[in-house]
């Protein structure tokens, strides 16, 4: 990656230190491709006249009030990006906190009862791979609101994997840790906390990994067709606005929601492995 | 004797295979374990040790039979057996502490909080982990895993300890201490365990007792070696022991024969499809297979022993589709023997020695692989002395010995065979009454035919030959019955079914259906409403004529004379007569090695497994519609007190009067083709 580094004395020892130093080696990559991509970005927009802004444009256009701003209130729909995310996030949070609330007592009532897992089976199988935006109209007609709709398409949408990994979790207990439990005649209390639990955690905290990621997919969607605010709505907003800067807006919201969407799922994936300590080594 | 510890009663346990049928991983599992003692499961992979492991902890039921604990039945998993499970089985996100606090907590509720704390201290302890209370299994070596399994275990003091396999994932080194440990443990602690493994060393340095399984399927005990070393013992110190490297050589013997019978069972299988394919493609074979049935050829000598064979063919009870019978009639067992190695016939019915005769190749010929899958009859042998010598005053064992001292000639008797059944027991008696039968005993191999015009010519002075030809002689006042088998060996294999492996696997069904047939048949002969029609069924001409119609007849009398009382009638079906016992081979390889007809194999557990077949008699017996009843592994109890066990026949041989011990080398069994002849011999018409 570095050319010349066998030439001995460098004029600038500092920097080739700093170059070869473990966080400089971690991002140098990274930093070098996503430059590499702004550039081709800004350089395709030179030949393009139907005005589609480069990512110079999208920064000069949006810097005020939009980044340097986030958290401003002009009233009805108008507000910043930081406080659209809050309404967002206060969706998936109810929503997906249901989900898993409901997903992983289903998900231990379908892995630990033979008949339920075999009888629930085809039905999980075929609901899980509806799209969320399909349980919208359902959702708009029961709730008739909204705010309540939106939650309840990131509850459907969230709960399937998390149901499907708490009962694959329950069902693939290492047969010698039942054993254990089954020599020394564990009561089901006992069962469910020394070994239940623990050995099924790291496979529910993937089922809400993966739950977390399909509730912010959900969620954007859902606030698009339907909402009065929130970071879906915005984009959905501006777009219809139509204005000098709208796409500017939109692609500003665009990587909002990327950077939002992988932060909650690293924040779960911390929390797995934070409780699922030990684990299953 | 005192109630064992633990029972393994007549223990079966199969698994349903997901495509349909069953594997039986193990077979008629009968061991008894006294309190306190450390026994040891060795044998190949497949052979289903961990199988009776999980059965002795209860984690999984037999299907057949039971396993009772100080007298309770084991129906379900228990502190007070516990496991230590061969990949340790702690809970990764407990700590050391937590691991053996999860047995303690739960199976002490008795004790108080204080009291428990300290017990998981000394547990700690005992094992030298107390500095790793509070690491997780993940930070410890295999060795400190393996020590928290075994103090997790014995934290709450179970009274049966079972180890898995417990030191196979560990060095040399640790393996080592960890041993040494866990002998001093069980032995302070005074607990009975039982352990799972596959390393010779271990075994002989831990147990009192080895039992080795044969290979699975239908694995069994195939041999269980006691080891004799003082506890308590240190590694070094047994491999001093003089008996170490003997016993040591012996399991690893077992092992090595286990494993060339696994090979060789799928070489026969390879064979036998083979030979199945090509007999399909040319339409001829040894055993014609026409459209539905197999033609068998049975030799045999007339005899009563053959009463079954002649029950079944008067009756009808071979199964004609599965088998169509043609019986062939022989007048010495010379050359029935011959018969059967050229390949004339396919089966017969034999005496019990000869199918290790012909494996062994004892009658000068190559080793030829035999099989017996049954006992067809046992019993009805009788010594008929000549009149003039029974009457000078010799009447059992003791005077005929008194009697041969004042005499030059040896006495000349006759047998049917050399090196047959009848002879062993003629010997065995002989040696017992104090008689050398090597310098004092001269045997004649003659017809059974022959033996009473021999008599009555005055060229033997007696013969041992089957009840119905002593009745004869004595009818005719030419012979006294000097003894019976029922006092040198009452219940004595006498008639076995005897084929070549080969064949044996290349027509599994007809065998089958023929043993069943026997068996069938066999029952019949024993039930006494039947006797008469039996003595007119074998007063035919092809069986035994009409001149022995009145012998048997008499014979069934209630008040027979002339000594006839002794003898006892064969017996074909009840007390398990069809069953083909190793043990009762492993009594006859004795008498043969005795005699210095052959050196004693060291491979015996091969050689017998590979002869006698009791899973094929099971299989028999289920499509005769007889209840399979299992071999309770107990020595045999012959007439002269002495008791046979199969798990020491050398220790049995020198307890024996007379001759020294034999020397003991392994007799290996090449695999050899069957050579098969399709025209059937001439058939001999007996006398």
């Amino acid at each position: 990656m570095t050319p010349g580094s066998l030439s001995g004395q460098s004029s600038r020892p500092a920097l080739r230190g700093w170059l070869r130093s473990p966080l400089a080696n971690q991002i140098k990559a990274p930093l070098v491709c996503i430059g590499l991509t702004l550039l081709l970005w800004q350089l395709l927009v030179q030949f393009n006249s139907a005005g589609f802004p480069g990512p110079v444009a999208v920064i000069r256009q949006t810097w005020d009030p939009y980044i340097i701003n986030p958290f401003f209130d002009d009233g009805g729909t108008s507000k910043g990006l930081g406080l659209q995310l809050l309404i967002s996030l206060q969706r998936v949070a109810v929503g997906y906190s249901l989900a898993a609330i409901v997903g992983i007592g289903a998900g231990l009532a379908i892995g630990l009862n033979r008949f339920l897992r075999r009888g629930f089976d085809p039905l999980i199988q075929v609901l899980r791979t509806v799209p969320p935006l399909a349980w919208l109209p359902i959702s708009l007609l029961l709730f008739q609101q909204a705010d309540s709709a939106a939650i309840f398409v990131i509850f459907i949408t969230a709960i399937w994997p998390i149901i499907i990994n708490t009962a694959v979790g329950i069902n693939e207990i290492p047969q010698d840790y039942n054993n254990v439990a089954r020599v020394l005649r564990l009561s089901k209390r006992n069962y469910l906390i020394d070994i239940l639990m623990p050995a099924t955690a790291p496979y529910v905290f993937t089922g809400l990994r993966i739950a977390i990621g399909l509730a912010w997919l959900a969620i954007v969607a859902a606030e698009m067709l339907k909402a009065d605010g929130g970071i879906g709505f915005f984009i959905w907003d501006a777009y219809n606005a139509g204005g000098d800067t709208s796409t500017s807006q939109i692609i500003l919201a665009i990587v909002v929601i990327g950077l939002v969407g992988l932060a909650l799922d690293r924040l779960v994936g911390a929390v797995g492995t934070l409780v699922a300590k030990g684990g299953r080594s | 004797m005192s109630r064992p510890f633990l029972r393994v009663d007549d223990v079966t346990r199969s698994f349903e295979l997901p495509g349909g049928g069953c594997y039986v991983a193990l077979k008629d599992i009968d061991l008894a374990i006294n309190k306190g003692e450390f026994v040891s499961l060795i044998g190949h992979s497949g052979c289903g040790k961990s199988t009776l492991l999980n059965l002795l902890a209860g984690l999984d039921q037999a299907n057949t039979g039971g396993i009772l604990m100080e007298g309770r039945q084991i129906t379900d998993p228990g502190p007070d057996r516990m496991v230590v499970f061969q990949n340790y089985s702690l809970l990764p996100w407990q700590t050391v502490r937590q691991n053996i606090g999860l047995a303690v907590n739960n199976v002490l509720r008795d004790l108080s909080a204080t009291e428990r704390s300290e017990r998981i201290d000394t547990s700690m302890q005992l094992v030298g982990l107390s500095q790793a209370a509070d690491k997780l299994p993940s930070e410890l070596s295999g060795g400190m895993k393996q020590r928290v399994a075994i103090a997790r275990a014995l934290s709450i003091r179970p009274s049966l300890l079972l180890l898995d396999e417990p030191f196979g994932a560990l060095d040399a080194l640790t393996r080592g201490n960890l041993q040494q440990q866990l002998m001093q443990i069980c032995q302070q602690a005074g607990v009975t365990a039982v352990m799972v493994t596959h390393d010779v060393n271990e075994a002989l340095l831990l147990s009192d007792r080895i039992v080795c399984m044969t290979n699975g399927p239908e694995a069994r005990i195939g041999q269980i070696v006691t080891v004799p070393f003082e506890r308590p013992r240190h590694r070094l110190e047994v491999m001093e022991h003089p008996a170490y490297y003997g016993l040591r050589s012996e399991l690893i013997g077992f092992l090595q024969q286990q494993r060339r019978l696994r090979q060789r069972r799928a070489e026969l299988e390879r064979q036998a499809e083979q030979s199945r394919s090509t007999a399909r493609s040319t339409g001829s074979a040894g055993a014609v297979a026409t459209a539905r049935a197999t033609v068998v050829r049975l030799g045999y000598l007339p005899g009563l022993d053959v009463a079954p064979l002649a029950m079944a063919l008067a009756r009808r009870l071979f199964d004609p589709a599965a088998l169509e019978l043609a019986p062939v009639s022989f007048a010495t067992w010379e050359r029935l023997e011959l018969a059967l190695r050229e390949g004339q016939i396919d089966v017969a019915i034999t005496p019990a020695s000869t199918p290790l005769r012909l494996t062994l190749g004892l009658d000068g010929a190559p080793p030829w692989p035999a099989i017996t899958p049954m006992t067809v009859s046992r019993n009805g042998n009788a010594l008929c002395l000549a009149r003039p010598i029974g009457e000078g005053g010799v009447v059992d064992g003791a005077s005929l010995r008194d009697w041969l001292a004042g005499r030059d000639q040896p006495l000349s008797v006759a047998v049917p065979q050399r090196q047959g059944m009848t002879e062993l027991l003629l010997r065995h008696w002989l040696a017992g009454s104090g008689i050398d039968p090597e310098a004092r005993v001269r045997f004649v191999p003659l017809a059974p035919v022959a033996m009473q015009g021999a008599l009555r010519n005055e060229r033997i002075d007696a013969f041992i030959a089957g009840r119905y030809r002593v009745a004869e002689a004595v009818q005719e006042r030419q012979g006294l019955v000097l003894a019976s088998d029922r006092e040198i060996w009452d219940g004595h294999p006498e008639k076995v079914l005897c084929c070549h492996e080969a064949w044996a696997a290349a027509h599994p069904e007809a065998l089958l259906a023929l043993c069943a047939a026997l068996m069938r048949a066999g029952e019949r002969c024993d039930d006494s409403s039947q006797r008469e029609a039996m003595v007119q069924m074998l007063s035919q001409p092809q069986w035994l004529g009409s001149r022995a119609a009145g012998a048997l007849s008499r014979q069934f009398e209630a008040r027979p004379e002339g000594g006839l009382g002794a003898l006892r009638f064969n017996h074909f079906h009840s007390d398990r007569a069809h069953v083909s016992n190793p043990a009762e081979g492993c009594w006859i390889l004795t008498q043969l090695s005795r005699w210095g007809w052959c050196p004693f194999p060291s491979n015996r557990v091969e050689i017998l497994s590979q002869i006698y077949r009791p899973d094929l008699c099971e299989r028999a017996q289920e499509l005769a519609g007889f209840a399979a009843l299992p071999l309770p592994r107990v020595a045999i109890s012959l007439a002269d007190g002495l008791h046979f066990d199969q798990d020491e026949p050398l220790a049995y041989l020198q307890s024996l009067p007379g001759r020294p011990s034999p020397p003991v080398q392994a007799l290996p069994v090449p695999l050899s083709v069957q050579s098969t002849a399709t025209s059937p011999p001439s058939p001999t018409i007996p006398g």
